[in-house]
């Protein structure tokens, strides 16, 4: 047997054990179904602040101070335009009221909120509103325009459109941006939830004294990525459970979703978006589970290895932030640099894969990436090995040298 | 394997700080042997033996495994207990010898076959498929030590391996390593209980502040102190001080001195002329006990303590 083929046996049997271990242990099932608590109690709260948000958006109102045959004209404009938008974005519905009022008073009315007052005639309308409704005001504006031009015209229609829906082959640049954004994301959001696990992984070890059994036997860059190995098995397990789920949950969302998620069309085509992001993922999981492990296995105690949740989340968030800024600007420098950096290099090139069609740099992007995954491992391995083995000389090699001249 | 030697050290030194904790260990691990590297505590054996497995590395000097220079590329083939025993918790006993097997190449399914019958005869068959947090301190102690050799090294090595052990687990230790031995393996332990060096040594090396003092056989250990004369004349409580030798001692109600180079009988006729007779003569030779004081300096062995 090779070197090699030994070191690659003794990493998978410490990969198999880390994924056992974790694995089948009542705490990972409460770890599998986090997202459905989280999600309930996201979904019970986002229930609750729309009911919230529902019910205070009912009771606002729009206000037209004018006489009736005025306020009819001001209800059909307003009939057309507010088909325009979109249904969760649609102003206050309108109220007439017909006898002479002080219309800065009608925005203190205590039966509904009052966003805006329009009080005539049309050709010179004064509009009030309350802080903050300034989009409302302007609406009604539009709206007193529209409403005086079509009773110039007699209320006829100038225009007539056809409107066709028709389906479009290429890709466009928003869907592109859109679904470089959702690759970036998509992995960020996954990394931030697994691979912080690694972190606390050698803690077990060297607490109950079985690194030194480890460390005995097996080189310890094997054992750092058998437990990195490991804690991605738990990783991809996790990911096969919910992306099963999420894929039959897909199937019935409805038609116009369906439609509009077919607009993200990635320029390397799905089939190898889809490959090319599972490729990321794994090394993005292994970069930062890498790191994480390396610095985690230099804390001694759970307090200091819980201090570490904090910079590992800064850390995350600084590489999504610097990958989402590439995903909108492909081409620019920045985009360059978060190619290249190697713990943004995944994020950044899965969002390249959405925007650019050519294959071969991700070729040299997974090899880039996948050589610092051993950096990082030997590196960690090293720190590990002279400050928890005490491996290490009394000084450095480069002190050595000169103490000696 | 490098000709007869199983293992070998050359000039190894290992620093922690300004301190040199192993400083010029020289050691040659004849296959086959049962090695003891003796010394007191902070000696530097655990130490040594960690270099030798090549867990830590030296700063200087060269060593050999199996003939390998790297020692992880013979780790298939080596067995080892360390001084700070470690299982994981949550797994099985025949499962946590599995593992270790595995880790030394071992197949899994075979690893737990051969667990489950070493479990059988060391007498804890029963607990088999206990997690490891269940079990005694003892009985831990023991599935680790089967664990080292569930593979059948060929080289085992035992640091302190008796510390922590009843004398029932400390004798059915003893004869542990002797089956091992007398399956081909070469045992290196280190201990700084004499008794069971004593037993077991073919042969041994004393370490002491970082140095080898001795290396030989226990005979050669023990040979380096004169044989003592125990003499107890017909009437203890005469004085017969300047019948005997200059360094004799009083001892109950007889005499020590230090057996001449010319022998016993010119003392005893000494004795017989001058009419104090013979009760009890014996001549004792020293144990390794008295051997180690001697070569490590009894003011070491204070210290250690």
């Amino acid at each position: 047997m090779t070197r090699f083929q030994r070191q690659l046996r003794q990493t998978l049997t410490i990969a198999r054990r880390d994924f056992i271990a974790t694995v089948f242990t009542p705490i990972f099932l409460l770890f599998l179904f986090a997202p459905l608590i989280m999600s309930s109690f996201g979904a019970i709260g986002g229930l609750g602040a729309a009911n919230a948000a529902d019910g205070s958006s009912d009771k606002q109102r729009m206000v037209l101070v004018m006489p009736l045959d005025e306020a009819r004209l001001v209800r059909a404009a307003d009939e057309q335009l507010r088909a325009t938008f979109p249904r969760d974005a649609r102003p206050p519905a309108i109220v007439v009221v017909a006898d002479p009022v002080d219309p800065r008073g009608q925005l203190q009315r205590r039966d509904f909120d009052v966003s805006a007052v329009m009080q005539g005639p049309l050709d010179r309308p004064a509009i009030f509103y309350a802080a903050g409704n300034r989009r409302d005001a302007r609406y009604l504006a539009a709206v007193a325009d529209v409403a005086l031009r079509r009773h110039a015209t007699g209320e006829a229609r100038l225009s007539t459109p056809v409107i066709e829906r028709v389906s479009v082959s290429t890709p466009s640049q928003g869907g592109q941006k859109t679904a470089a954004f959702f690759a970036v994301f998509g992995i960020f959001f996954l990394t931030l939830f697994l691979s912080g696990q690694v972190v606390g992984t050698m803690a077990e070890e060297r607490n109950n004294k079985v690194i030194e059994v480890l460390a005995a036997a097996v080189p310890l860059e094997s054992v750092f990525l058998g437990k990195l190995l490991g804690m991605f098995g738990v990783a991809v397990l996790f990911v096969a459970f919910w992306g099963t789920i999420i894929t039959q949950v897909g199937q019935f969302l409805p038609a116009d979703l369906a439609s509009q998620a077919a607009q993200l069309v990635p320029a390397v085509g799905l089939g190898w978006f889809a490959l090319l992001f599972v490729a990321y993922f794994t090394t993005a999981y292994l970069l930062l589970g890498a790191v994480f492990l390396g610095v985690g296995a230099q804390a001694s105690t759970m307090r200091e290895i819980q201090m570490l949740s904090l910079p590992i989340t800064v850390v995350q968030v600084g590489m999504f932030a610097l990958s989402s800024a590439a995903a909108s600007r492909p081409g620019t420098w920045i985009a360059t640099l978060a190619e290249l950096f190697p713990l943004s290099s995944p994020f950044a090139m899965a969002g390249h894969a959405a925007n650019r069609p050519e294959l071969w740099p991700h070729a040299a992007a997974l090899a880039w990436q996948l050589m610092w995954v051993s950096i990082f491992i030997t590196v960690g391995a090293r720190l590990f090995r002279r400050g928890v083995l005490q491996s290490a000389s009394s000084k450095p090699a480069w002190k050595r040298l000169f103490a000696r001249g | 394997m490098a000709g007869d030697w199983a293992v070998t050290a050359e000039g190894l030194v290992k620093r922690f700080g300004e301190r040199r904790v192993v400083d010029g260990v020289d050691l040659a691990v004849p296959a086959g042997a049962i090695y003891g590297v003796l010394g007191p505590n902070g000696a530097g054996k655990t130490t040594t033996l960690r270099m030798l497995l090549g867990i830590i590395e030296p700063d200087e000097g060269e060593r050999t495994l199996l003939g390998r220079a790297q020692p992880q590329d013979a780790s298939d083939h080596v067995g080892y207990l360390p001084e700070e025993r470690g299982l994981y918790p949550a797994m099985k006993a025949r499962e946590a010898i599995a593992f270790m097997g595995a880790l030394r190449g071992l197949d899994w399914r075979l690893g737990r076959t051969r667990a489950s019958e070493m479990l059988e005869a060391a007498g804890l068959g029963h607990a088999a498929d206990e997690k490891i947090r269940k079990l005694s301190k003892g009985m831990a102690q023991l599935v680790q030590l089967l664990g080292s050799v569930v593979h059948q090294p060929d080289v085992l090595v035992l640091d302190e391996p008796f510390s922590g052990l009843d004398p029932v687990n400390q004798e059915r230790l003893e004869r542990l390593i002797v089956a091992e031995r007398d399956r081909g393996a070469t045992i290196l332990f280190s201990t700084h209980i004499m008794s069971h060096a004593q037993r077991l040594c073919d042969r041994l090396a004393v370490i002491a502040g970082g140095k080898r003092r001795f290396e030989g056989t226990v005979e050669d250990a023990r040979a380096l102190l004169p044989q003592q004369v125990h003499y107890v004349p017909n009437h203890p409580g005469a004085d017969i001080a300047a019948t005997l030798p200059d360094d004799a001692t009083r001892d109950g109600e007889g005499w020590r001195f230090t057996l001449p180079p010319d022998g016993i009988e010119r003392t005893l006729k000494q004795l017989i002329d001058a009419g104090h007779g013979i009760s009890g003569l014996s001549i004792e030779r020293p144990a390794l006990h008295e051997a180690f004081v001697h070569i490590v300096g009894a003011q070491a062995v204070e210290t250690a303590r």
